[in-house]
């Protein structure tokens, strides 16, 4: 039966975006309030504004952007002379206050109206429609044939999985406020979620979309109306921090559904995650501790999480990401040698190499917790590890009332993030490609165990031949053991890998070079498994790093 | 006043009549009202009798009793201090009574072992993994759903703190709201209680000591001098922090009074009872008849032999603690093990600390 996808005029979204300016006034005044309980006490806001001003001003002259207003030299030139002019000691303290007052409520205007994001229903409607249109357009392309664009052979859908507990969550969106926490591994991810999850009924999603992301004007015209609110990397003052924070909490107290990547950037090694950034997911945590305050009886509304783990075939940006976490990680050891690859031709280049094969994306969706990593119910009542129902409010209780503790906070956020990773690597579905490329870099590893991993990239390729029985066998015991894993929940297969290991291998190995220029695994005609690229193969082999599997190599 | 508003304020728990839940019970009753639990209803009866129990007299603040649930409903600060063998079962025991507003500042200090069924910890083949072993807060998460904990450790003989002489302890914990509460529960005019972040540093070197503390009963059994006793301690205390710092431990913490201030009351100390089993060994007892004639377990003979299976493991040399369970476990008369102690090739003396 088809799925009635839910009307974008009836999301929560539409609601937040239709009371906007009210919105961002609320931003303005929690923020400043927030700022000056953190701040006044020790007479810190003077400080605070000098020390942002200064920030801000060198990222003006050392990293501007396109996307940055035109007004910006002017407007913190204007923060400067008042500040200036503010001296307590010539001007008397009350004057001070005042001014300082006034600017921290000029800055964080300002910041509010650069990051809030819109959401239109009516855009949201056309580029549902719109979206597979194009999808099916490049993937005619890449057959090599132009046919209709309303005869598409392959829909996006058929290469799109999304796994998970979905009815469950169709209904807890209805009566509570779903956060998604996916993996991050490619500038793609928040396209493939977005319509992933608009593609089984769930509807749309807040995230934060990096500035630098509308410094391209198609990006900013295609997803400007879609629900992102903007984040700035280059802006680590405090002041900004705690405006970005407060209205995540705030827009997420209002029911904005939300995307969060816990991971902070793209993992640049291809592994899962394992240390999250917690700051904006602490935002959860406060925004749930005040929804129990406001509404005492159980009539507070809760929070879901429900963190996703995305696989990919491919990586596009596979090969800068792993030169980047080299050179980091390396130093001197290791030179870079090649070029990022540009936005607009990733996402070309992706759709064409996705349709083009029979390659697959899947999100899967672990089952939802609520903000402590207890497992909700179709009615959204948690349940404890030991399948005992919890009343989790009374962890912001402390001799029966209910306060705030800033401290506390921090550290559930951090309990949370480990439940998070704990929760990515079992719901990691693991496809046949990675398989291949662990299997492979592993037996290499082996081969050349007194080499360390730079000396070992840096192998010429005649050196990396590995026998295809060795290579058959190893395949034979590291799929035992995933499906060991799997028997025990420790991490999910894809359905392709139920197949014969041959097959897995032969599927395996043209899914993770299909777009690369240099292959990361081939079998060469005298019947070995090698590669032309090992860095690539090191990043794919990543993606199975932290389930144990080398000793069973 | 404050007997008003020390009245209001709900009762601390302690789970574990032994003399250390004696000792903090009768502690924390100088602040206000305490549950005492044990599961022998004739250890509760006996107290409420004689109002004394393990050789303390009870403060009349203290109520025991064997009903956990009642406890767990009446309190919201909660201390364990149950011996490590079977702290893990209590807490399954209490599990369903907890809720998410307790707080529970464990006094444990040695380790549970998570063993594959039919595998003794004994057997002398056993390999040991880190991953195996567990602190008494990691046994607190794991077979409860209260996430606020922490641990009380410091040097702390159960005896002195009856006989009402000065003493501090750590609270270690990673919720500074663990720390207040449990410092303004149990300080006092001659109890001082410090804060520290590092929990697990906190832990180890509480439950690490107590195999140096069986070494030093064997010095002193011996009847050598100070000069002796400082070598043990200190050396004791580098193969502390190696084996710590394996375990996750920051070496720095070990400086405090829950390492080093730990380490030198239980090592000079008749009173610990982990010394006790050293001294009489080295006075020609054997372990059978010493573990026969205790009352309470002493934690260090099984600390031991974990110390050192998980050095075998992660490949750490830790002479005292390989004599100390030769000694204990193998029978080498104590004599050729401070011989082959003495003919250990040198090191540097801090060789620990980076």
């Amino acid at each position: 039966m088809e799925l009635k996808l839910p009307n974008p005029y009836d999301f929560s979204l539409t609601r937040i975006s239709r009371n906007r300016e009210k919105l961002m006034e609320e931003v303005i005044a929690e923020t400043i309030s927030q700022f000056n309980k953190e701040k006044q006490k020790g007479g810190l806001i003077r400080d605070e504004l000098a020390k942002t001003l200064y920030l801000e001003r060198a990222r003006i002259k050392t990293e501007p952007w396109k996307v940055d207003p035109e007004d910006d030299f002017q407007f913190w030139g204007h923060v400067k002379n008042k500040l200036a002019k503010s001296d307590p000691n010539i001007e008397g303290k009350e004057v001070a206050i005042d001014i300082e007052q006034q600017l921290l409520k000029d800055i964080v205007t300002r910041y509010v109206h650069e990051i809030t994001g819109n959401f239109n229903p009516r855009f949201f409607l056309f580029a549902r429609q719109i979206l597979p249109m194009i999808f099916s357009r490049l993937l005619n392309a890449s057959f090599g044939k132009i046919s209709g664009i309303f005869k598409p052979k392959v829909l996006l859908k058929d290469r799109l999985f999304v796994t998970g507990p979905l009815e469950k969550l169709r209904k807890l969106r209805e009566i509570g406020t779903l956060i998604l926490v996916p993996t991050h591994f490619s500038n793609l991810d928040s396209i493939m979620v977005g319509y992933g999850m608009d593609m089984v009924g769930l509807g749309a999603f807040q995230y934060g979309a990096g500035l630098n992301l509308f410094n391209s004007k198609l990006f900013s015209f295609f997803m400007s109306n879609l629900g992102p609110y903007k984040l700035d990397r280059r802006k680590k003052n405090s002041i900004y921090l705690e405006t970005l924070k407060t209205y995540s909490r705030t827009t997420i107290l209002h029911g904005a559904p939300t995307l969060f990547f816990p991971g902070g950037t793209r993992s640049r090694a291809g592994n899962i995650e394992k240390s999250l950034k917690l700051g904006l997911l602490g935002t959860v945590i406060e925004a749930q501790r005040i929804q129990f305050e406001k509404n005492p009886n159980n009539l507070a509304k809760k929070l879901f999480i429900v963190p996703i783990t995305t696989s990919y075939h491919f990586v596009l940006e596979a090969s800068s990401l792993m030169e980047e976490n080299l050179k980091k990680t390396g130093k001197e050891q290791y030179i870079v040698n090649e070029k990022p690859i540009s936005g607009f031709k990733l996402f070309t280049t992706f759709f064409s190499a996705l349709f083009g094969e029979s390659s697959e994306i899947t999100l899967s969706m672990g089952e939802p917790m609520d903000v402590f990593g207890n497992i909700c119910n179709e009615e959204g009542e948690s349940f404890d590890k030991f399948n005992r129902p919890i009343d989790i409010s009374k962890y912001f209780e402390s001799k029966g009332k209910m306060k705030p503790d800033d401290q506390r906070e921090s550290q559930y956020t951090a309990m949370l993030g480990d439940t998070l990773v704990e929760k990515f690597y079992q719901n990691n579905v693991v496809y046949s490609s990675h398989t291949v490329a662990f299997v492979a870099f592993e037996l290499l590893k082996k081969k050349f165990k007194k080499e360390d991993i730079y000396s070992l990239l840096r192998l010429p390729e005649e050196d990396l031949q590995i026998p295809y029985n060795e290579f058959l066998a190893s395949m034979r015991n590291i799929t035992t053991e995933l499906f060991n894993l799997n028997n025990n929940n420790k991490l999910k297969l894809a359905f392709h890998m139920t197949k014969e290991v041959d097959e897995i291998i032969t599927h395996g190995i043209k899914n993770v070079g299909m777009y690369h220029a240099k292959k990361p695994i081939y079998k060469t005609k005298d019947g070995f498994i090698s590669s032309e690229d090992l860095k690539l193969l090191l990043y794919y082999h990543n993606r199975l790093e932290g389930y144990g599997l080398s000793k069973f190599i | 006043m404050d007997s008003q508003n020390s009245s209001k304020k709900p009762p601390i728990g302690v789970i574990g009549a032994g003399s250390f839940g004696t000792a903090i019970a009768n502690l924390l009753a100088e602040n206000g009202e305490v549950i005492l639990f044990s599961r022998r209803k004739e250890v509760v009866d006996r107290i409420l009798k004689e109002k004394r129990n393990v050789g303390q007299i009870m403060h009349p603040h203290v109520h025991p009793t064997d009903d956990i649930e009642e406890l767990c409903k009446k309190c919201f600060l909660i201390f364990p201090s149950i011996p490590s063998d079977s702290f893990r079962q209590v807490m399954k025991v209490a599990s369903p009574y907890l809720r998410p507003d307790h707080i529970l500042i464990h006094c444990t200090k040695g380790f549970d072992i998570k063993l594959e069924e039919g595998v003794s910890l004994i057997d002398k083949k056993l390999k040991l993994k880190p991953a195996d072993i567990r602190t008494m807060s990691q046994v607190i998460l794991e077979e409860t759903i209260v996430k606020r904990v922490g641990c009380l450790s410091g040097p702390n003989l159960s005896k002195e703190i009856a006989d009402g002489q000065p003493a501090a302890t750590v609270i270690g914990s990673h919720f500074d709201e663990v720390i207040r509460e449990g410092q303004q529960a149990i300080r006092s005019k001659r109890f001082q209680a410090y804060g520290s972040h590092d929990m697990i540093s906190v832990e180890l070197g509480g439950v690490l000591k107590n195999s140096m503390a069986v070494a030093a009963g064997m010095v002193g059994g011996m009847g050598y001098g100070q000069n002796s006793m400082s070598f043990l301690i200190s050396r004791g205390l580098s193969e502390i922090v190696r084996l710590g710092k394996a375990l996750g431990a920051q070496p720095e913490a070990f400086l405090g009074l829950a390492g080093i201030g730990d380490l030198i009351a239980t090592c000079t100390s008749p009173l610990s009872r982990n010394y006790t089993v050293g001294y009489r060994l080295a006075k020609g007892e054997n372990l059978q008849q010493i573990m026969e004639s205790s009352t309470e377990i002493a934690e260090g003979i099984r600390t031991v032999n974990i110390c050192k299976k998980l050095s075998e493991t992660l490949d750490i040399r830790l002479p005292i603690i390989e004599i100390t369970y030769e000694i204990l476990y193998n029978e080498m008369p104590i004599a050729e093990g401070l011989k082959f102690l003495m003919e250990y090739r040198k090191g540097h003396d801090i060789d620990f600390m980076g």
